[in-house]
């Protein structure tokens, strides 16, 4: 039989930065029940409209893929793209958090 | 028909000197103003306190805005569906705030699933009073995220047109779906200069028309070439694209036999010789078990839905499978696709007319036609010539020949949905409307109002059972009013009949709250001023139909079929397309 194991995944969307958008991402990982260990958002520093989320998920490979085209599907998130593992998440919230913080 | 009410001009002139300050109008007026632009001539609405200054900017644009007062939103957005689906065109709802709103998420949901261009404008309070807990104050847009293609809440008139010509754009283009604008009443009043309209063609981050892959068309062509029993499964998107001519003229190049999915009826001719049936858990025999019989199983504009391919882990295992869907997260959503084409249904098949070899596969399509032959001894024979009381498939079969496949026919959800599907021989392209993925009861009476509206020249009828025809038996005042010369068959067996059939198969007989006790129906339709009819007797049938289609009015028929007629064929729930069913399963003594 064949075991299916879940893992951690680092999801970064790009999207516009409009009110809700973020509950619309959320609203598919939860649809999906795919867990949410941890979750950075904001704002692009250099133009208010567009945003980032970074998101850390633990999931399964084949979930991670079905949900990335389920956030690409929504008409404000220009891309999704993840990575195996969290030491990307660990990467890019810490990069978020300074340009944040500057 | 009624549904046009000139009252006066409206109160917007356009600008003829340009050197004169520009006029100044209200948010609901550039709303009103951007939808005759949008195209738009027919809004399904209700108001309320929170849209009343849309709805008075309205009275002066009755010339170019036919608004159509239902009796409950929900009838407003089955009929805006019911519009879409028999015009190709979006629909527009408005409904006001709070409950008004709300009454909207079940058809939005319904939109959304069966890929229904919508447009819903709802009245919000004020923007000052959001989040305040307000009268009629009801947070819409985070309600209906998970309903909609897309949502907005405007608080400003400035952003009226900008997000309507937005919403007319995502709603139509690409998967199409329902979108939601929710306008605060303060933008409804404010008043801004008067602008030109700019419609929208493009958005940074929506790309709703993929680019067509060469290797991906390639790829499925080489497997479709080497085929000995190939197979197509035509749904909803060929009809989106408008590709019913490139998918008949495909499988008449490459000899590939066609079976429908519930939304592809209508896709292909029901009377072509490579026809070969309805596909699911309640379709055609040669159909569903051929699906584990063939080599290559090409899906176009479909979503392999759990009631297409009954237990995944049964489904087609012996097949390699070609998946065409202009939307990417179908695509590996339930079937690994060996080849996949992200692309619009039309653009797909016309590459692959280029690309394929002329074929035939008679002898292949023969295994349809017999397994068909066993299905039409066992099932469809008895049921067109029964002995007792009525059945439903009789009532529909004479539907469909009096009308020759080519009226509209809207069902609602049950088994007269099923039988309607398995026996009304559907000719044309966008002539079957019903909820599909939601299985929404109570669409059927609301959506046949909207598409007679949008297609008048077309015989619309409704083919409803008695459940589903109560949920929305309000839409009766509706079509009474605006004199909307719908036909209404319900098919009366004082049931909930497929549950009721589970209930049977499946529960032991245990008939836990499925059966029902009915109003007269005549007397209700004929209390709306609609000429009404009740049927029990065979001789009676035929003569009672063609009254029906006669007539140059609404028109209500109430047909009294078996109270425990079942609907056969039948694959069971969790079982695989191959185990389906032609008869009950004989129980063990």
């Amino acid at each position: 039989m064949k075991i299916i194991m879940k893992q951690d995944f680092t999801l970064e969307i790009h999207s516009d930065n409009n009110f809700s958008v973020l509950n619309r991402i959320v609203n598919i990982l939860n649809r999906r029940r795919v867990r949410i260990k941890k979750l950075i958002a904001h704002e692009d520093e250099s133009d208010f409209k567009r945003g980032v989320a970074v998101v850390l998920l633990f999931t399964t490979a084949d979930m991670m893929e079905k949900v990335k085209r389920q956030l690409e599907k929504l008409i404000e998130v220009e891309n999704a793209v993840y990575y195996e593992g969290s030491t990307e998440y660990c990467e890019l919230s810490s990069r978020h958090s300074m340009i944040n913080e500057q | 028909m009624d549904a046009l009410l000139t009252k006066t001009k409206p109160a917007i002139e356009s600008e003829k000197d340009s050197n004169q300050p520009k006029q100044k109008i209200s948010g609901s007026e550039v709303l009103l103003r951007s939808l005759v632009e949008e195209g738009v001539d027919i809004i399904f609405g209700y108001p309320g306190g929170a849209i009343m200054p849309v709805y008075d900017a309205l009275y002066h644009y009755a010339d170019k805005l036919n608004h159509i007062l239902v009796r409950h939103e929900q009838g407003a957005i089955h009929a805006a569906q019911g519009f879409a689906r028999g015009t190709g065109r979006a629909g527009v709802v408005f409904a006001t705030s709070g409950p008004g709103a709300t009454n909207l998420v079940t058809g939005l949901a319904d939109a959304l699933i069966d890929s229904t261009p919508v447009v819903c404008i709802t009245g919000q309070v004020f923007a000052h009073l959001l989040g305040t807990d307000a009268f009629q104050e009801t947070d819409v847009v985070n309600t209906t995220i998970p309903v909609t293609k897309w949502n907005i809440q405007v608080t400003e008139a400035k952003d009226i047109a900008p997000a309507v010509a937005r919403a007319f754009y995502i709603a139509s283009s690409g998967r199409p779906g329902p979108v939601l604008v929710d306008i605060t009443k303060n933008a409804q009043n404010e008043m801004i200069e008067a602008a030109e309209y700019h419609h929208c063609d493009a958005i940074r981050t929506y790309k709703p028309k993929p680019t067509l892959q060469h290797s991906q068309i390639e790829a499925a062509a080489a497997l479709i070439n080497e085929a000995k029993r190939p197979y197509i499964l035509a749904g909803q998107g060929i009809l989106l694209s408008g590709a019913t001519k490139e998918l008949k003229e495909f499988s008449e190049k490459t000899g590939i036999p066609v079976a429908c999915t519930l939304l592809g009826l209508g896709s292909f001719p029901t009377d072509h010789p490579n026809y070969v049936g309805f596909l699911g858990m309640h379709g055609n025999y040669g159909p569903n078990l051929n699906t584990n019989e063939c080599d290559v199983l090409i899906g176009i504009g479909m979503r392999f839905d759990d009631r297409v391919t009954g237990n995944v882990s049964k489904y087609a295992r012996q097949a390699r499978v070609v998946h065409i869907d202009i939307d990417k997260a179908e695509i590996d959503k339930i079937i690994k696709a060996e080849v996949a084409v992200h692309a619009d249904a039309k653009e797909a098949l016309l590459a692959l007319i280029k690309k394929c070899k002329p074929n035939q596969h008679k002898e292949w399509i023969d295994r349809f036609t017999k397994l068909n032959d066993i299905e039409y001894e066992k099932v469809t024979s008895k049921e067109f010539n029964p002995t007792g009381i009525l059945t439903m498939a009789e009532v529909v079969n004479h539907l469909s020949n009096f009308t020759k496949g080519e009226a509209v026919v809207v069902t609602d959800v049950g088994q007269h949905q099923m039988t309607t599907s398995r026996y009304y021989k559907y000719k044309n392209p966008r002539t079957n409307v019903t909820s599909g993925g939601a299985g929404t009861m109570g669409f059927a009476l609301p959506a046949a109002m909207g598409a007679k509206l949008g297609v008048p020249e077309k015989e619309v009828v409704a083919v409803i059972g008695d459940g589903g025809y109560q949920m929305t038996v309000q839409e009766l005042g509706t079509i009474m009013q605006y004199k909307i010369p719908v036909k209404i068959v319900v098919l009366n067996n004082n049931f909930l009949g497929m549950v009721r059939q589970w209930q049977q198969l499946f529960h032991g007989k245990r008939y836990s709250f499925t059966e029902m006790q009915n109003p007269d129906f005549v007397k209700l339709a004929q209390a709306y001023n609609i000429p009404a009819r009740k049927v029990e007797k065979r001789e009676d049938l035929q003569g009672a139909i063609k009254e029906m289609l006669a007539a140059k009015t609404p028109y209500f028929l109430e047909a009294v079929v078996g109270k425990e007629d079942n609907v056969f064929p039948m694959v069971p729930a969790g079982q695989g397309v191959a185990d389906v069913l032609l008869e009950p399963p004989t129980t063990k003594a």
